[in-house]
């Protein structure tokens, strides 16, 4: 009898001979789900391009993923993945980074692509904290925790909604899970390929070693514990007050809505363009 | 090329708008920007250009997005550019850098103007030389251009994209606000006559673990995306198939070493410059729209009947300092002017001064190209 | 063919990650003394019988560590 393979091995480069993360690192969980949302769509790695910025969380596709992957600089995966949509326009984009990477030194980006509404998948690993970096406070810090940069606790406010961010900016499709909703996670990064439009995946991801550990939440069993008791269904959630959810991670698919899409209105742009092609050559002016 | 890409014809053209037509002419798909004196027109007419031919420019939220976009679009395959001023440049350097390292053909085009800071956006000077070389961090070699007049601006913006695609990786125009809002007699030739080139890419179905798509000093073929390459392309210290190596110092070296050793290597079919210094005693060396009163000065010197000369930088980087020697050995002085405070002057001392001797010619004001009338005093006060 | 397989070198150790020991409701996994190259100790199948193939430890494994055979449904789940 032949031995059990697992399915997805098919998916990881070749060269590859584990993944870079630190045991029990939520973004190992994040790496299979994105890889079970495309083989349950039966699509192939030559289906997409994969972008990420510097952090561990970029790691998720690089170079784990045997496919097309651009591994650009901190804070601009977004912007590099703007022109290889426009470049490739029936490839699927997807681009996988941290919280610090995509909200803190990459928020405009962020914003921008999503009011823009341009075809692409956004995943971001949220896990509180720099982890590359060795644990210094992000954006995304509960406040009053003592990091690597905050030794007398940080003294910033947190910055509580990602994804309410980018609904505000006109993303039209925005979900958030944990790394204990893997299955959830799978199903809506199903939906995020298939919408045509900006699509964002906001992931509470454990980091056991910069955050859990040193902040006292524990090790990465712990930490799924801890989102599994905090977290609640948008539904839930929209029956409670602000008071009431406080602590809790609202978790679900937060807006799934159809709007004009900017690959296809640069598109229509183009057609408009040739249309009156003959008459715009003169360029004898400024 | 393309016809409709290619306006033949005899036009009276501001520069900005002649690089503009270099672009399309140069096969152009992709560009991106943010709006900035005095860089702004050649932006304009490409959004009104490019969607004709199907491709497009696209306004960013900034320009480290702009430079990200332009070299996306090239990895998924695109002919792209960005074009920009000083604070714009400033903001591109660590995705410059980027690109270098991941060897992404790209062309930049930076309309100097008064620096630095905000500085003074509608006067040109030449500010940025220095920052093109040595602007994003660690060893590199780039390529620049620097265009003197508006039909310098559209064949120069050609070569631009040339080079670009021939050797994997971006290419500088410096040119400034002066040459970019020149007016003056432009000729776009036929299509046919118009010299293109597109980068190689490995043969399609090579099995990706065999690709070795990066730091060959000949040029690797570029694995570009959505082809089935499964390139890795990272930003991280890799080696020829791309594959990252953080740990090994002889990686980095040979990472390092490579990148700037497929420009050197080329150096002598990249290097443009343009001599008329034969028997000359003083010989001008100059780039960009200073050349052009550097070539009235020595006119006016030669009626006088003083042996002079002028070598003009048309690629200032990589550094032709070759170039320089040979000139340096045959003449008795050299003066070096650039519209700045002596930026490019101190590289070409260093060719120069064991052979004759060099000095510096600044503008009276920075921002105003030297009279040359004052160069011709300087040039008789030399040859005295 | 058995219900499960665990990649013991891919694995990071049921002391340090431990999360498919967590996830599974059936305590079919054990930690284990025995080390694998990187110097992990990952656990051991001990009640293969019980697993249910609720495939919980393989998509929550994040080193692609464990395999769980198919049920009689389609591969992979939702
Ligand atoms: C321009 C720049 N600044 C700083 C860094 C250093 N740096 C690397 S990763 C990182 C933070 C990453 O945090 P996040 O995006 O949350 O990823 P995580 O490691 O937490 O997954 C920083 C600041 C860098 N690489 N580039
Ligand atoms: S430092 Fe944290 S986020 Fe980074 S790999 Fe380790 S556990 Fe994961
Ligand atoms: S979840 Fe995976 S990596 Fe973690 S202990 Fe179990 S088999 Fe090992
Ligand atoms: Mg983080």
């Amino acid at each position: 009898m032949s031995e059990l393979v697992h399915p997805y091995h098919r998916f990881i480069r070749p060269t590859v001979t584990h993944s870079s993360f630190c045991p029990g690192c939520g973004d190992g969980t994040i790496a299979q789900s994105i890889l079970r949302a495309i083989d349950g769509l039966d699509m192939d790695m030559d289906d997409f391009v994969f972008v990420s910025g510097i952090g561990c969380a970029a790691w998720i596709p690089s170079p784990l993923f045997n496919a097309d992957v651009l591994h650009t600089t901190h804070g601009r995966p977004i912007a590099f993945a703007f022109g290889i949509k426009m470049g490739l326009t029936e490839k699927k984009v997807m681009v996988v980074s941290g919280d610090g990477d995509l909200v803190a030194i990459g928020g405009n980006h962020l914003i921008q692509n999503a009011r823009r509404n341009i075809e692409m998948v956004v995943i971001c690993s949220n896990n509180g904290i720099y982890g590359m970096t060795g644990g210094q406070a992000a954006p995304t810090t509960p406040m009053g925790v003592k990091t690597t940069t905050t030794p007398y606790g940080t003294f910033e406010n947190v910055f509580e909604d990602i994804s309410g961010l980018v609904i505000a900016a006109g993303a039209s499709f925005v979900a958030r899970w944990t790394t204990g909703h893997p299955r959830q996670l799978t199903a809506s990064i199903k939906k995020a390929i298939q919408k045509k439009g900006f699509a964002f995946i906001e992931v509470i991801s454990q980091c056991p070693v910069q955050f859990g550990r040193k902040m006292g939440v524990g090790n990465a069993v712990q930490m799924l514990e801890d989102y599994k008791n905090r977290s609640i269904s948008i539904q839930e959630a929209k029956k409670l007050s602000k008071e009431e959810l406080k602590g809790r991670i609202v978790v679900g698919e937060l807006v799934d809505l159809d709007k004009p899409e900017m690959v296809e209105e640069v598109t229509r742009m183009r057609k408009k363009a040739m249309g009156g092609a003959e008459a715009a050559v003169d360029t004898g002016r400024s | 090329m393309d016809e409709k890409r290619v306006c033949t014809g005899r036009y009276f053209m501001m520069g900005n708008v002649a690089c503009a037509e270099g672009a399309m002419a140069a096969g152009c798909e992709f560009a991106a920007g943010y709006p900035i004196t005095p860089a702004t027109e050649v932006a304009n007419h490409l959004a009104e250009k490019l969607p004709q031919v199907g491709g497009a420019f696209f306004q960013m939220e900034d320009e480290i997005s702009s430079i990200a976009a332009v070299i996306g679009a090239s990895w998924a395959g695109k002919k792209a550019m960005t074009v920009t001023s000083g604070p714009g440049i400033s903001l591109m350097l660590e995705n410059i850098g980027f690109a270098i390292g991941v060897e992404t053909p790209c062309v930049i085009v930076n309309v100097q103007r008064g620096a630095p800071s905000t500085g003074m956006p509608t006067i040109g000077i030449q500010g940025d030389m220095v920052q093109a070389k040595h602007g994003s961090h660690g060893d590199y070699e780039i390529i620049a251009l620097c265009p003197s007049s508006p039909q310098e601006m559209f064949e120069h913006t050609v070569i631009a994209f040339n080079y670009a695609e021939k050797y994997r990786t971006p290419v500088f125009l410096l040119s400034d606000a002066f040459v970019g809002h020149m007016r003056e007699e432009v000729v776009i030739p036929e299509a046919d006559k118009i010299k293109t080139i597109y980068r190689k890419i490995p043969e399609l179905g090579t099995d990706p673990l065999k690709l070795k798509g990066f730091l060959d000093e000949n040029v690797a073929p570029m694995p570009i995306f959505g082809k089935g390459f499964k390139a890795h392309v990272t930003s991280s210290c890799h080696d020829e198939y791309g594959k990252r190596n953080l740990i090994d110092i002889s990686a980095l070296d040979k990472f390092v070493r490579k990148l700037s050793d497929k420009i050197l290597k080329h150096k002598e079919e990249i290097t443009l410059v343009e001599r008329d210094y034969e028997g000359a005693e003083v010989v001008l060396v100059s780039y960009g729209g200073v050349s052009r009163a550097a070539a009235e000065a020595v006119l006016q010197a030669r009626k006088k009947g003083i042996a002079a000369g002028t070598l003009r930088l048309i690629t200032v980087w990589p550094f032709p300092g070759e170039e320089i020697e040979k000139m340096a050995r045959k003449a008795k002085h050299v003066i070096v002017l650039e519209n700045n405070l002596g930026q490019i002057y101190p590289y070409i001392k260093a060719e120069a001064a064991h052979f004759s001797e060099v000095s510096f010619l600044p503008p009276k004001l920075v921002g105003e190209i030297q009279d040359p009338e004052d160069i011709l005093k300087k040039i008789e006060e030399i040859s005295k | 063919m058995a219900t499960l397989r665990i990649y013991n070198e891919l694995c990071k150790g049921a002391e340090e990650c431990g999360i498919c020991l967590y996830v599974c409701k059936e305590e079919v996994f054990q930690p284990s003394e025995t080390m694998n190259q990187k110097g992990y100790r990952p656990p051991v199948i001990v009640n293969e019988d019980q697993c249910t193939q609720c495939e919980n430890c393989m998509i929550f494994c994040p080193d692609l560590a464990i395999v769980v055979s198919e049920k009689k449904q389609k591969k992979g789940s939702q």
